[in-house]
C-alpha cells in the first residue's frame, strides 16, 4: 500500500486526513473465507460455523478500527540527524509521540525494506531508520512509509511524508591514493607554524632530581652508582610533522574526495594529526573528534 | 514475528487434529476437513514469509469451522473453540513483533475475541437464517453402530453382551417428564417381515429425500411439552421416540407403521424434538396389512399346535389372554446366555425345551404365535427404561444405554388398535421387574458415573439452548424483540452492530489504558480524584504532606486514615526497592481513607450548613 499524498514539513500529526487505511490481500482472503464459513454454516444448518464466520466478520470490523488507533493521533518529527558516509545504511532519526500504545509500527524511508514491526507504549520515542544516501553533500532522505498491519493483518494503515531535516552526508570510504603535502612546509598565516615540542619518552634531554613519584626506570642508576646523588632523566618526544592531505589532482575529484574520506577515518583511527587542503578551503593540522568531523564536513561540501 | 508464533500454530494443528479423531470418514465434508488439516500442516511446515504464515492461521480458523459443522457436540465444540483462540493468537503472534511472550499473546487473543464476541452475537442471534440451499450432504455415510439393527435373528445369538455405551438422551424442558419406569417404551423399529427365522423392518434404510424445501411443521402449543432427543450416531434412519406426540424438526418424517424417521445423517449425533402429549399417536389406529400376518408355515410344528387351539377361541382379546397365561404358566427364564438354537425349528426348541432367553426371544416366539393364532402381531425393537439423571441445576434427562435396547411385540386388537405386549416381563429373572422393585438407585454411584452424568446435564442443555437455536427459534426472538416492527429489523441490526463496536473499542481502549504507569501513583490519583469531588485539590507545587495538613483541617476526623496514608505513600515512594505487599498496603489504606471520607464527613458537613 504505498500511494496517497505526501505530507511536508518538520512535523507532522496523523490524522483522518493524512492517514489511509485498506484491507490487505489476507484481509481479502479473510472475507473470502467468512463468506465460505457463511455458505458452510448455512448448508449444514451449523450454529458453530455460523457463530465462526459472524465471529470473524465483527474481527474484521474491529480490526478496521484497531488498526486505523495504532497511528491515529501519533505526532512525528525529525531528530536531529548526525551525519553519515554515503554508500552505507545511514541512521536517520525519528521522533513519535504516540497518545496510545501503537502496535506493529514500520518505518521506511526512500527504497529501503522495511523494518521490523516495533510495538510502542505511550510517550515519546526516538527510532532511527536507516537510508542509503545518494552521494555526499546535505540530503533530505526522501519520502518515509510510516504503516502498521497490526492486530491481525487484515488492514494496512500508511500515511506518508517527507521529514524536513537535512542530514550531512560525508563522501564514501574508499581506500586510494591521496596527495600529502609536507607538514609546516606551507604554514598559513596566523597559525603556529610548529606544534610546541611536549615531554614524551623519545629522547633523553637532561636531568632532574629524582621524586618519589618519578619511575624507577627514569633513575639515573650510572650516576647513583657514582655516589652523586639521586637523578631522573627527562626525555623529550619530537613532534611528528602533521601531514596536510590534498586530493589527488590525478584523479576527479569525487574519487579523491573518497579517498581522503577513507584517509581521515584511518588517521583518525590511528591518533594521528593530519590537516586538510582543499580548493578553496583547509584546515589545519590537528586531531580528535571535532577536528576530524570538521574535516569531513569540508570534504562533504566541498565544491 | 514474535518466536511464539510458530509453536502456537504447530499446537492449533495438534488441537484440530484432535478434533479430526472423532469424525466417521464416510461423509464426504469430513474427507474435505482431513484435507484440508493435511494441507494446513503441510502449508505451515513449508511457511516461511508473514504472508504464508498468516494463510496458515486462515486456513485453521476454516477447519475449525468445518469441524463446528460436523461435530457440533459440546466437547468439540469446546475443542474447536480453544483451536479458534490459539488460531488468532498465532495471528496476533505474527503482526506484534519479537517482543510478547505467551501469556500475553493469549491475553490479548482473548482480549480480541471478547471484543468481538458481542458484534458476532447480535448477528448471529438477529440475522434471519437462510435455508440451505439444497439437500446435499444429508442421507449419506450410514456408520453400523449400534445394539439395534434394522433385522432382529435371536437365534443365532448365543450370548448377548452387555455394553453400557451411551445411546440417547431426552429431556423434557418444558415440564412434565417421563412414563413410570415401567411404561416406558422408546420405540424405534418396528419389524414386519419374517422369514422363520429373521425379522426384518419394512421402513427404508435411507428416507428419501423431501422434494423441495422441508416444511417447518408448526410449533409447540403453549400447553405442549416438548420432548428433546439427543441420539448418539447409530447408522439408522430410525430414531428412537416415546410413541405419543408431534415432530417438532423438520427433518423428522413419521411413518405409518410408528417409526419416526430422521433425514439427518445417521453417522452423526442428531438432535431433534418432538411435542409431549399422553394421547397416542395416529400410528395405533393404522389397520394391519396382510404382512402382519405372514408366518412360514410348517417351521415350528409344535408352535403351530399351541396356536391352533387358541385360534378357536372368539375374540383376539381372549387370544392374547391365554398367550399370556401361558407364558407365565411355563417356567421361562430371562438370561443374557441363552445358547445358540438350532436352524430347524428353533422356535420350539425355545418354548418347550430351553426356556431360556433374553427380549429377542421372547418378542420373536410370541409374535409368531399371535400370528399363528390369526393375530395382527409385529415385533417392535427400541429402549426400555433408562435412568432418570437429575444434574445439579438444569433440567433432568432420561438417559438410555445400549444395554437398555430391547424387543417387544405388538398385537392388533379389533376396536383398540396396536396394543404393546411385552413377553419378556413374563419371564423370571426379567431385569426391568427387579429394577422398578429396587428403585433406580442401583447402577452407577461412582464418582465418575456422577461426573459423566453432569457432564451429559450440561451437554443437553448445550443441545437444548444451542443446538436448538434455529430458524424458528430466531423467528421467535425477532418476534418477542420487535414485534410487528418487523420491518425495522436492519435498523436495529445496523445500531445493535454500531453499539457493540463502539462498546468493544471503549473497552479494549480501556484495558489498554488501565495498566499503564506506577500503580502507587494511579492509586494516589484516585485517592485525590475523591477529594476533588469535594472542590480540594493539590495547588501547584504543594507536597503531599502539606496538602494532607490542609485536608486535615477541612475534615479534622480524617487526621487518622489521612496519616496512615501519607506515611506509607511517603515510605513506599522513596523505598529502595518498592515491594508488592506496600502497593498492597497502599491500595488498602486508600480504600479505608476514601471510605472515611464517604462515610465520616457528610454528617459534619450538613452540621456546617446549618450554622454557616
Amino acid at each position: 500500500m504505498d500511494f496517497g499524498r505526501p505530507q511536508q514539513g518538520e512535523r507532522v500529526r496523523l490524522r483522518m486526513r493524512n492517514l489511509y487505511i485498506l484491507p490487505t490481500r489476507f484481509g481479502w482472503l479473510w472475507l473470502a473465507g467468512t463468506v465460505l464459513l457463511q455458505v458452510i454454516g448455512v448448508q449444514m444448518q451449523s450454529n458453530g460455523t455460523l457463530l465462526l464466520s459472524f465471529l470473524m466478520l465483527s474481527l474484521f470490523l474491529l480490526t478496521l478500527h484497531l488498526t486505523h488507533f495504532n497511528l491515529q493521533g501519533v505526532e512525528l518529527g525529525c531528530g536531529a540527524p548526525a551525519p553519515g558516509f554515503a554508500g552505507d545504511p545511514v541512521p536517520y532519526p525519528i521522533r513519535l509521540r504516540c497518545p496510545g500504545r501503537s502496535e506493529g509500527v514500520r518505518l521506511r524511508l526512500g527504497g529501503e525494506a522495511a523494518g521490523p514491526p516495533l510495538s510502542l507504549p505511550p510517550g515519546e520515542h526516538e527510532l532511527t531508520v536507516a537510508w542509503r544516501p545518494p552521494g555526499r553533500g546535505w540530503h533530505q532522505p526522501g519520502l518515509l512509509r510510516v504503516q502498521t498491519t497490526a492486530p491481525l493483518g487484515l488492514f494496512c494503515c500508511w500515511s506518508r511524508w517527507y521529514p524536513g531535516a537535512a542530514q550531512l552526508i560525508y563522501p564514501a570510504r574508499r581506500a586510494g591514493p591521496v596527495r600529502l603535502l609536507a607538514g609546516g612546509s606551507a604554514p598559513l598565516a596566523g597559525e603556529p607554524a610548529v606544534a610546541s615540542r611536549q615531554d614524551g619518552s623519545d629522547d633523553w634531554r637532561d636531568l632532574a632530581p629524582h621524586r618519589p613519584q618519578d619511575s624507577p626506570s627514569r633513575l639515573a642508576w650510572k650516576l647513583l652508582a657514582q655516589g652523586r646523588g639521586e637523578y631522573a632523566k627527562r626525555f623529550l618526544d619530537q613532534p611528528e610533522t602533521a601531514p596536510r592531505l590534498a586530493p589527488d589532482p590525478g584523479l576527479p575529484l569525487e574519487v579523491a574526495l573518497e579517498h581522503l574520506s577513507e584517509r581521515i577515518w584511518n588517521y583518525h583511527g590511528r591518533g594521528l594529526s593530519y590537516g586538510l587542503e582543499l580548493s578553496g578551503q583547509s584546515v589545519a593540522p590537528g586531531r580528535g573528534l571535532a577536528h576530524r568531523d570538521q574535516c569531513l564536513a569540508a570534504l562533504a561540501c566541498c565544491r | 514475528m514474535s518466536r511464539a508464533a510458530a509453536p502456537l500454530q504447530w499446537l492449533t494443528m495438534g488441537l484440530l487434529a484432535v478434533g479430526l479423531l472423532g469424525l466417521s470418514p464416510a461423509l464426504s465434508l469430513s474427507l474435505l476437513a482431513f484435507g484440508l488439516a493435511v494441507l494446513t500442516a503441510l502449508k505451515l511446515r513449508e511457511a516461511r514469509s508473514l504472508e504464508e504464515r498468516r494463510l496458515v492461521a486462515l486456513l485453521q480458523l476454516v477447519g475449525a469451522g468445518l469441524l463446528a459443522a460436523l461435530r457440533p457436540e459440546l466437547g468439540p465444540s469446546l475443542l474447536q473453540g480453544l483451536a479458534i483462540l490459539l488460531a488468532l493468537a498465532g495471528l496476533l503472534a505474527l503482526e506484534l513483533g519479537a517482543g510478547p511472550d505467551w501469556k500475553a499473546l493469549m491475553r490479548r487473543s482473548l482480549q480480541v475475541l471478547l471484543a468481538a464476541l458481542p458484534i458476532a452475537l447480535v448477528l448471529f442471534l438477529l440475522l434471519p437464517r437462510l435455508m440451505p440451499f439444497s439437500n446435499l450432504g444429508t442421507g449419506q455415510g450410514m456408520g453400523v453402530m449400534t445394539g439395534l439393527s434394522d433385522s432382529m435373528e435371536p437365534g443365532s445369538i448365543a450370548r448377548l453382551s452387555v455394553s453400557r455405551a451411551a445411546a440417547a438422551r431426552v429431556a423434557f424442558p418444558l415440564g412434565g417428564g417421563p412414563p413410570p419406569l415401567g411404561q416406558r417404551f422408546w420405540r424405534v423399529l418396528v419389524h414386519q417381515r419374517f422369514d422363520g427365522r429373521r425379522w426384518r423392518s419394512t421402513a427404508p434404510p435411507l428416507p428419501r429425500p423431501a422434494a423441495g424445501q422441508p416444511t417447518p411443521p408448526p410449533p409447540a402449543a403453549p400447553g405442549e411439552g416438548i420432548q428433546l432427543w439427543l441420539v448418539e450416531p447409530s447408522g439408522l434412519a430410525a430414531v428412537p421416540w416415546s410413541g405419543a406426540g408431534r415432530p417438532l424438526s423438520p427433518d423428522l418424517t413419521l411413518q405409518r407403521s410408528g417409526e419416526l424417521l430422521n433425514r439427518a445423517p445417521g453417522s452423526q449425533r442428531r438432535v431433534y424434538a418432538l411435542t409431549q402429549t399422553a394421547d397416542p399417536g395416529d400410528w395405533r389406529s393404522q389397520p394391519p396389512g396382510p404382512i402382519d400376518l405372514v408366518l412360514p408355515r410348517g417351521e415350528n410344528p409344535r408352535l403351530e399346535a399351541l396356536a391352533a387351539e387358541w385360534r378357536r377361541l372368539g375374540s383376539d382379546r381372549q387370544r392374547l389372554n391365554a398367550a399370556g397365561s401361558w407364558f407365565r404358566s411355563q417356567p421361562f427364564r430371562y438370561t443374557l446366555e441363552p445358547g445358540a438354537l438350532p436352524r430347524q425349528a428353533p422356535l420350539d426348541r425355545f418354548l418347550f425345551e430351553t426356556r431360556l432367553g433374553f427380549c429377542g426371544h421372547y418378542a420373536s416366539a410370541f409374535t409368531t404365535l399371535m400370528r399363528a393364532a390369526g393375530v395382527p402381531a409385529r415385533v417392535v425393537s427400541g429402549y426400555r427404561g433408562g435412568q432418570w439423571v437429575q444434574p445439579v441445576g438444569g433440567s433432568g434427562y432420561v438417559d438410555l444405554r445400549q444395554a437398555d435396547a430391547h424387543a417387544w411385540s405388538e398385537v392388533w386388537l379389533q376396536g383398540e388398535g396396536w396394543q404393546r405386549v411385552d413377553p419378556t416381563a413374563w419371564a423370571d429373572g426379567d431385569p426391568l421387574a427387579s429394577a422398578v422393585t429396587t428403585s433406580e438407585t442401583a447402577t452407577g454411584t461412582a464418582p465418575w458415573d456422577w461426573l459423566q452424568r453432569q457432564w451429559w446435564g450440561l451437554d443437553i442443555a448445550w443441545a437444548r439452548w444451542w443446538l436448538g437455536y434455529d430458524s424458528e427459534q430466531q423467528q421467535a426472538l425477532v418476534q418477542r424483540l420487535l414485534g410487528d416492527q418487523r420491518h425495522l429489523l436492519g435498523l436495529v441490526v445496523l445500531l445493535a452492530v454500531a453499539i457493540s463496536l463502539a462498546a468493544s473499542l471503549g473497552g479494549l481502549g480501556w484495558l489498554g489504558r488501565r495498566r499503564s504507569g506506577d500503580p502507587l501513583r494511579l492509586e494516589l490519583e484516585h485517592t485525590l480524584r475523591a477529594f476533588a469531588r469535594h472542590g480540594l485539590a493539590p495547588q501547584a507545587g504543594e507536597t503531599l504532606p502539606v496538602f494532607a495538613q490542609r485536608l486535615m483541617q477541612r475534615w479534622p476526623a480524617l487526621a487518622g486514615p489521612l496519616n496512615a496514608y501519607v506515611a506509607n505513600y511517603q515510605r513506599q515512594r522513596f523505598a529502595s526497592t518498592p515491594s508488592r505487599t506496600g502497593r498492597r498496603q497502599a491500595q488498602r489504606l486508600g480504600r479505608a481513607l476514601r471510605r472515611s471520607l464517604r462515610t465520616g464527613n457528610l454528617p459534619k458537613e450538613a452540621v456546617q450548613r446549618e450554622h454557616p
